[in-house]
């Protein structure tokens, strides 16, 4: 273990927590799940002055109570004891509202400073915050701070040192003044014992049991006697609880900024955009509209890699023909080109993606924009149990399904981010909008536009049932309760941070996804790969023999083959079946088509004399509701860190498009 | 009377927040609390409230707004 500090970041949601840690530790950060538990784990490092400090984002939360597994390993955390310091964030410009972090904290005997976060935005606001004299009221160092002016950071180091040198506490006799005046406090007070739970004044926890908070009620009723404990019991029955703890926050709060605050006298109301984006006409279509305008935005910042991608492909054909050349073994010239050169190809074009909605997306969050988004998408989506943001990672994968699960990132509860990225599995991607038409139009002629209605409904249809499915798991009752949040005041991003945020998390996300690309890749090239050269191999003769199978989910091999193709990259589906049809084999088909090999000249004609309508149909739903590609699959396990949830998602969606397909060529031998 | 019969552009005092303990949890660290000024900036039908209140502008679900008490003030 390293001897270095500890410093715990704490705050509420929209505090600029995440980037203060990101403009701390840039790429020296990891992300993790806490142990046993679905919460996101974020940690990193800095060097200050040539000493190792190490960095805890703790996961935002409104308070310190039980209500959530964030709050308590927040909590938990800190009293612990594992960092040496806490810093509390507490946003200027909603100075009131969001210093109830630090009352709540108040009674844990961690050291401890308080940033006055976003001080530009409340100088801009005209307010003007005396933070000296608040840091009298509070015994401990307190700094206005904007994570985008240099200096700011000067004056955060200066203050970390000192309060590791001086280890000061936080001052809270005012605090205990105006719990005092709580009916039941000093009794419950008096009846806690000394150090029952490590870490926690008896203040707190005495706060804790006029909250009637689960865990700390939980410990009471194991370290006191019977007695004891029905006093305390009895005691809370009469208090108001936490209406009154609440109360008497607020109240020291208000004692603690007197006369330290001047809120100027700018009249309250909303901005241009704001009234844009409240409005029940307006609210939706300008949301949509910036989600789209994001996603056009994203690709710029994509192409440079999406060209290396691109070019990596473009070096496959004369690397085979080179190391064909210098008499290399057939097998290993065909693992290079079409696993290896082949993966990191899809890798690179992914990285782009990525790259590219994690700024897009990171930047809307910055600037408080997508505070905005969750707002008008509340209602809507908290039907699935999900929040008003995940209506970006749905609109994204239209595009692309791995921008989609790149874009969950901006969900903070585990539970919701896999929900999310489940359901935007459903959406089917610009690979698949490109072959549903075609397809419909070559059987079904201007019949397709109602199998692109049919597929439409479909999705949601999907959505709706795997909300109600994976929901029930994913998202727990209790987290699902309307909207109380709030719309913080629009804000400059800070770049440098965001863009070392987006290198990192590109970065992290190269790492990790390489070797599960490189691991289905193969394991795909292996089935498909046949030594003669002609039609063999696994797959091909697993395709074969099943075909009796197959077909009563409407797919001969042919189709059926395609299908399984489809779920390495949906542009391959076609190139599989013009190869197949015109007599080639299944494995140099799935590796041309993967290569993007174009469809054959009289594919109408092959498939119309080979493929029956219903079979066509069958087809169509069975490809788009599929697993969406290899890369969509890597991007979900990296945003949900589960292999476990990864693998049910992949297998449901297995299984729901086959039986999407059974449905469709029954319904279509019903009609034609 | 309840928050979210309050009109636009109205204040009010928060007079009583009644819910489960996660609830009140939750809206008291929001700021809501007896004894605090609101200001409504928007009451549509169908849609979330928006509140001023310390500081801080909040959304709040209608839903939500059953469990907050006001009691209007002039001006």
């Amino acid at each position: 273990m390293s001897t270095g500090v500890t410093v715990a970041l704490l705050g509420q949601p929209n505090s600029g927590k995440s980037t203060l840690f990101n403009a701390l530790t840039g790429l020296r950060q990891h992300v993790g799940n806490w142990p046993g538990k679905t919460v996101e784990k974020k940690e990193g490092s800095f060097v200050h002055k040539g000493k190792e400090y190490r960095v805890a984002d703790l996961p935002g939360s409104y308070s310190l109570s039980a209500n959530s597994d964030e709050e308590v390993i927040t909590r938990d955390y800190i009293a612990s004891g594992e960092a040496d310091v806490v810093c509390i964030l507490a946003d200027s410009s909603q100075l009131q509202r969001s210093l109830f972090m630090l009352a709540d904290y108040a009674g844990i005997d961690v050291p401890c400073f308080l940033l006055l976060n976003m001080s530009d935005v409340a100088a801009e606001q005209g307010k003007k915050i005396d933070a000296k004299a608040i840091g009298e009221k509070l015994g401990i160092p307190v700094i206005p701070f904007s994570a985008t002016d240099k200096k700011s950071y000067d004056v955060f180091y200066d203050a970390l040192e000192a309060v590791i040198k001086d280890k000061g506490l936080l001052n809270v006799d005012k605090l205990t003044q105006q719990y005092e005046s709580i009916i039941g406090y000093r009794e419950i007070y008096d009846l806690i014992p000394e150090n029952v739970i490590p870490g926690y004044s008896a203040m707190w926890i005495a706060v804790k049991a006029l909250e009637n908070d689960k865990v700390v009620m939980a410990k009471l009723r194991a370290a006191l006697d019977d007695n004891a404990y029905s006093q305390i019991e009895e005691a809370k029955k009469n208090a108001q609880g936490a209406v009154a703890t609440g109360g008497c926050k607020f109240a020291w709060i208000d004692d603690v900024l007197e006369k330290a605050v001047d809120a100027g006298d700018k009249k309250i109301s909303l901005s241009f955009l704001d009234k844009i984006y409240t409005s029940r006409i307006w609210g939706k279509p300008a949301v949509i509209l910036t989600v789209l305008l994001g996603l056009i935005a994203s690709f710029i910042p994509a192409i440079p890699l999406m060209i290396v991608g691109s070019l990596i492909l473009a070096v496959k054909a004369p690397v085979m023909g080179v190391l064909t050349s210098i008499g290399c073994p057939e097998i290993l010239t065909l693992i290079i080109g079409d696993v290896v050169i082949q993966s990191f190809s899809y890798i690179f074009k992914m990285l782009g993606f990525v790259f590219g909605v994690t700024l897009v997306f990171g930047l809307l969050e910055e600037v408080g924009v997508m505070a905005r988004i969750s707002y008008v998408f509340d209602n809507t989506m908290g039907k699935l149990g999900l929040q008003g943001k995940s209506v970006m990672p749905f609109l994204v994968s239209f595009g692309c399904t791995m921008g989609g699960a790149a874009g969950a990132r901006v969900i903070d509860n585990w539970g919701q981010k896999v929900l999310t990225i489940a359901l935007a599995w459903a959406v089917p991607c610009g690979a698949a909008w490109a072959t549903i038409p075609m397809l419909s139009t070559i059987f079904f002629g201007p019949g397709a536009v109602l199998v692109i209605v049919a597929v439409l409904l479909t999705m949601l249809l999907h959505m709706w049932i795997t909300a109600k499915i994976f929901g029930a798991k994913l998202v727990k009752k209790e987290d699902r309760y309307g909207m109380i949040m709030e719309l913080p005041p629009y804000h400059k991003p800070k770049w440098g941070a965001l863009f070392r945020y987006v290198f990192g998390r590109t970065k992290e996300t190269f790492i990790r996804v390489t070797k599960v690309i490189l691991l289905v890749c193969g394991v795909f090239w292996l089935l498909s790969y046949s030594p003669s050269g002609d039609n063999g191999g696994i797959l091909y003769t697993i395709g074969v023999a099943i075909e009796p199978v197959t077909k009563i989910f409407g797919m001969p091999w042919q189709l059926f083959l395609s299908y399984v193709a489809s779920a390495v990259g949906k542009e391959g589906a076609i190139g599989v079946i013009s190869a197949l049809y015109n007599g080639n084999s299944y494995s140099s088909g799935f590796m041309d088509a993967m290569n993007g090999a174009a469809r054959a000249e009289n594919l109408n004609e092959l498939l119309l004399a080979n493929v029956t309508k219903p079979e066509a149909l069958a087809f169509i739903f069975a490809m788009t509701f599929n697993m969406p590609c290899v890369v969509a699959l890597a991007a979900t396990y990296q945003e949900t860190h589960s292999a476990k949830w990864t693998s049910i998602i992949v297998t449901y969606y297995t299984a729901v498009s086959l039986i999407l397909a059974f449905l469709a060529y029954h319904i279509g031998l019903l009609i034609w | 009377m309840c928050l979210s019969e309050l009109k636009e552009n109205r204040s009010a005092v928060v007079t009583n927040v009644e819910g489960d303990s996660r609830f009140i949890s939750r809206i008291t660290s929001i700021g809501l609390t007896p004894g605090c000024r609101v200001m409504v900036m928007k009451n549509d039908k169908n849609r979330p409230m928006l509140v001023y209140s310390r500081d801080t502008m909040i959304a709040l679900n209608k839903n939500e707004c059953q469990g907050v008490m006001v009691e209007e003030v002039t001006a």
